[in-house]
């Protein structure tokens, strides 16, 4: 089988093994085909070998968290991310593998119609609240709002992209987010209708037409040249990434675009008002989200604008390794996902902290299922220079 | 996948891969797979540059694979005695960091210290930057239990100082598997030293450079640890470090001196004033601990970084006396030129341990061939040199038909002899280390007790 990767990227590792301990499935199976130089001697078996593709090389390609760790480990710069989506692109396409069953792909398209998953997640949680959810082996939040607060636009300076889960789910997060903006001088605009869902758990599950179209959607929803904010690294990770996938002027315009909330923020942190007072006291441990240090590489800017409002800002120990959460990989893969976050629940832990902040609604959801008292850096701040009336 | 390593070899593949947690585990393995007839090859993470964890088929079947990446646990640590018990899987960077908060850490510090495992150090009697001072694996590693053929457990070396009897840990530390499989290890702990200056020399001619190497250890000085890059490798690593390597530097060193502050500062002047003699461009000291841990980061990640100009690469780790570097080096260039190659070095300069790496395309019609006959002369070249074969990367595969260049067949049965003492089916890795016929083939057929 043709993957749809490029021959002078899958050529590009020369099997160091430097990837290794950077990555979540090999530290915790120690198995050389759940690394990513086992998984791309895999993908050269399938692409240069035509090997056959069966269960195993499939389960090696599906065990990928997507966590790009092994990115920042390459001293050689291969782009490990994108051969493993056109990897499963190829896969998915390839109807005779059942990759990705119909029942997913249906789930994954839902994503993409908003008030479908806002009607979605409202029947769960009163559902919940009868006690004919069972939330934990659905592997559910224990408790999904009822309802969320509407958000207000507040002027034209920027857009706040507020995501589809996410927005179903952690309103709050949003909220608290338009808050520190405003705070900071910003007037917030929301992005029009079809502009919820990024693309991303689709694009990772190899779904690539599906994700293609959302990215021409949002684009579609995101008019003018105003920065679009985001506050969840894997959507903006994703929106960041729109020039690549589309390829269009257009669509490398709007990624120009995209800047995270916290990048944003970092050279105006002064702006903020930051009383002594009401500085949280510490230790609060920073949990790098994978899409922001690995991808995006803007994680330093989260310490940045914690700084003035926390009193001691420890680091984790794991050279930012991965949680576990991956989008839609604590769902598919529940028991890889909780051994790779014992790893990260075990860094926490000497760390010392007793709260913790994440910039990304997967690894909120995933540490918090652990009951891991986890925050989104916004909240933190919006407490100090947003309080609720 | 697991017919492979960090070289380029590929033989057979393996017939079946276990990865067992214990050493009842281990030797369950070894049993079934001598019951079966089928030879074992311990791998760690296959971060070996010979092709040692390379499984290659004899007897009746297809090899079996003993990973030991389970087997990742530290298993006791004493501070006061200076020793810790490890798995075999442990990795090696993860010891020294567990051990930050004693202030102590494991001496071996490989290129590929973030990924290697311990029990592959023990096997190659891995080397590294900072050994120039400390010593190689076999001087902090004081005991090991080891899996043998038969699958009965042994414990080799001891805990306390001066055991009488052979040093079979000496024997079994760098024996690349064919001796055994070690399931638990200990390891001598290093204090940290007080003080710590590591230096960055840049030179714009690759003699001047090399010939600064012997003048430092000349001038009395015995650096932590002594490197060098140089060439297109000074750019490939800065592109992935960004650690301020001047791109357009001939060649680099990095030098590193501890010990107590006073000395240190005396030593790190010295050594800018050897180097200052000896041409260096610019002297520079990384003014705090970030900056060091980048520049390092460079050096160790320069194998890595290959890809960045071609995506494969050959090398050798062969020794040569420090004097004979700036000429070995000369050699190296002509050779490569000679075979319309590209080298890169990256290399232990303070204790001669070269690593030309010859870099190329193996999609490439015909280049595999030019690359292996650039390596033999490499080889050629360092032996005439007063070499030796192999610094700290193992024999393996790759080096074991040079063997027979560096031993005479005397010597190459007295080691056939030993490995034959530990493993006497060579069920263990065969066909690494020593080449087909070491042992004297009229002497195998003569009964026990034969006066020959």
């Amino acid at each position: 089988m043709k993957l749809g990767v490029d021959e002078d990227e899958l050529a590009s590792c020369v099997g160091c093994g430097l990837c290794l301990p950077h990555c979540p499935t090999f530290r915790v199976t120690g198995e050389e085909a759940l690394s990513p130089r086992g998984r791309i001697a895999a993908m050269r078996e399938i692409h240069w070998r035509d090997a056959p593709v069966d269960g195993e090389l499939v389960r090696i390609a599906d065990t990928c968290v997507q966590c790009r760790g092994c990115e920042t480990a390459c001293p050689s710069g291969v782009p490990f991310g994108h051969l493993m989506e056109a990897t499963r692109e190829a896969l998915a396409e390839d109807r005779s593998l059942v990759y990705q069953p119909w029942w997913r792909r249906l789930g994954y398209r839902a994503l993409g119609h908003h008030r479908l998953v806002v009607a979605g997640s409202r029947a769960l949680a009163v559902g919940q609240r009868l006690g004919l959810v069972p939330s934990t082996r659905l592997g559910l939040p224990a408790r999904l709002p009822l309802r969320s607060p509407a958000l207000e636009p507040s002027g034209s300076d920027v857009y706040l992209f507020t995501g589809c889960i996410m927005d179903a789910w952690q309103r709050g997060t949003h909220t608290a987010t338009m808050g520190v903006l405003h705070a900071a001088g910003a007037g917030v605009e929301l992005l029009g209708h079809g502009g919820s869902c990024c693309g991303a758990l689709q694009e990772h599950a190899g779904l690539g037409k599906q994700a293609r179209s959302l990215a021409s959607r949002v684009m579609a929803a995101a008019a003018g040249a105003a920065p679009i904010i985001v506050n969840s690294a894997g959507c903006g990770a994703m929106l960041k990434d729109y020039g690549r996938l589309l390829g269009t002027p257009e669509a490398v315009a709007f990624s120009a675009r995209v800047v995270d909330v916290h990048e944003w923020l970092a050279p105006r942190v002064d702006a903020l008002p930051a009383d002594e007072w009401r500085k949280l006291a510490g230790p609060v441990a920073v949990q790098d989200p994978c899409h922001l240090r690995h991808v995006q590489r803007s994680h330093l800017a989260v310490r940045t604008v914690l700084r003035p409002f926390v009193d001691e800002l420890v680091e984790l120990d794991d050279d930012g390794l991965c949680c576990g959460a991956g989008g839609a990989y604590a769902l598919v893969h529940r028991d890889l996902a909780t051994d790779i976050r014992h790893r990260k629940l075990a860094s926490i832990e000497r760390s010392g902290a007793r709260l913790v902040v994440s910039a990304n609604p997967g690894c909120l959801l995933h540490l918090q299922a652990a009951g891991v008292n986890v925050r989104h850096p916004m909240q933190i701040v919006a407490s100090a220079v947003a309080p609720e009336p | 996948m697991y017919e492979r390593d960090a070289s380029m070899i590929t033989v057979d593949r393996p017939a079946v891969v276990c990865f067992p947690r214990t050493a009842v585990e281990v030797q369950a393995c070894v049993r079934a797979a001598a019951h079966h007839d089928r030879p074992v090859v311990a791998r760690g993470a296959g971060t070996g540059l010979a092709g040692g964890a390379v499984p290659v088929a004899s007897g009746v079947g297809g090899p079996v694979v003993i990973t030991t990446t389970k087997m990742d646990r530290i298993l006791s640590v004493d501070v006061e005695d200076r020793v810790a018990w490890v798995q075999p899987g442990v990795v090696n960077l993860d010891l020294t960091r567990a051990l930050a908060g004693h202030r102590m850490h494991f001496a071996p510090d490989p290129s590929s210290q973030q990924s290697c495992t311990i029990g592959g150090n023990v096997a190659n009697n891995s080397g590294g930057p900072h050994c120039l001072a400390y010593g190689v694996t076999s001087a902090h590693v004081l005991a090991v239990d080891v899996v043998l053929a038969d699958g009965s457990l042994a414990r080799l070396g001891a805990l306390e100082a001066d055991v009488p009897g052979y040093d079979l840990r000496g024997a079994f530390v760098g024996s690349e598997g064919t001796m055994g499989i070690s399931t638990r290890i200990a390891v001598r702990l290093t204090p940290n030293p007080p003080a710590v200056k590591t230096m960055l020399l840049d030179f714009v001619s690759v003699d001047d450079a090399a010939g600064c190497v012997s003048g430092i250890i000349a001038a009395g000085l015995v650096p932590a640890a002594l490197e060098m890059i140089e060439g297109k490798m000074i750019e490939a690593v800065e592109a992935f470090v960004h650690a301020g390597y001047p791109a357009d530097a001939a060649a680099v060193l990095l030098v590193e001196v501890d010990g107590l502050p006073g000395g240190v500062a005396e030593d790190a002047a010295a050594v800018a004033s050897v180097g200052e003699r000896c041409g260096a461009r610019t002297v520079r000291i990384a003014a705090d601990e970030t900056e060091r841990q980048l520049l390092w980061k460079g050096r160790k990640s320069a194998f890595g970084a290959v890809a960045r100009i071609a995506p494969n690469y050959y090398l050798h780790d062969t020794v040569v006396p420090r004097t004979r570097l700036v000429e070995v080096l000369r050699e190296i260039y002509d050779i490569a030129a000679r075979h319309d190659l590209l080298v890169m070095n990256v290399f232990h300069a303070g204790d001669g341990n070269l690593h030309p790496l010859l870099v190329f395309d193996a999609r490439e019609p015909g280049v595999l061939e030019r690359v292996h006959a650039a390596g033999d002369e490499i080889v050629g070249a360092s032996l005439r040199a007063g070499g030796v074969l192999t610094g700290e990367h193992g024999i393996g595969l790759e080096k074991k038909a040079y063997m027979s260049q560096m031993f005479s067949a005397d010597d190459l049965d007295a080691q056939a002899r030993l490995r034959a003492a530990f493993d006497p089916d060579e069920r263990m890795n065969p066909s690494k280390v020593l080449p087909a016929g070491s042992r004297c083939g009229d002497l195998q057929g003569v009964p026990e007790g034969a006066w020959v």
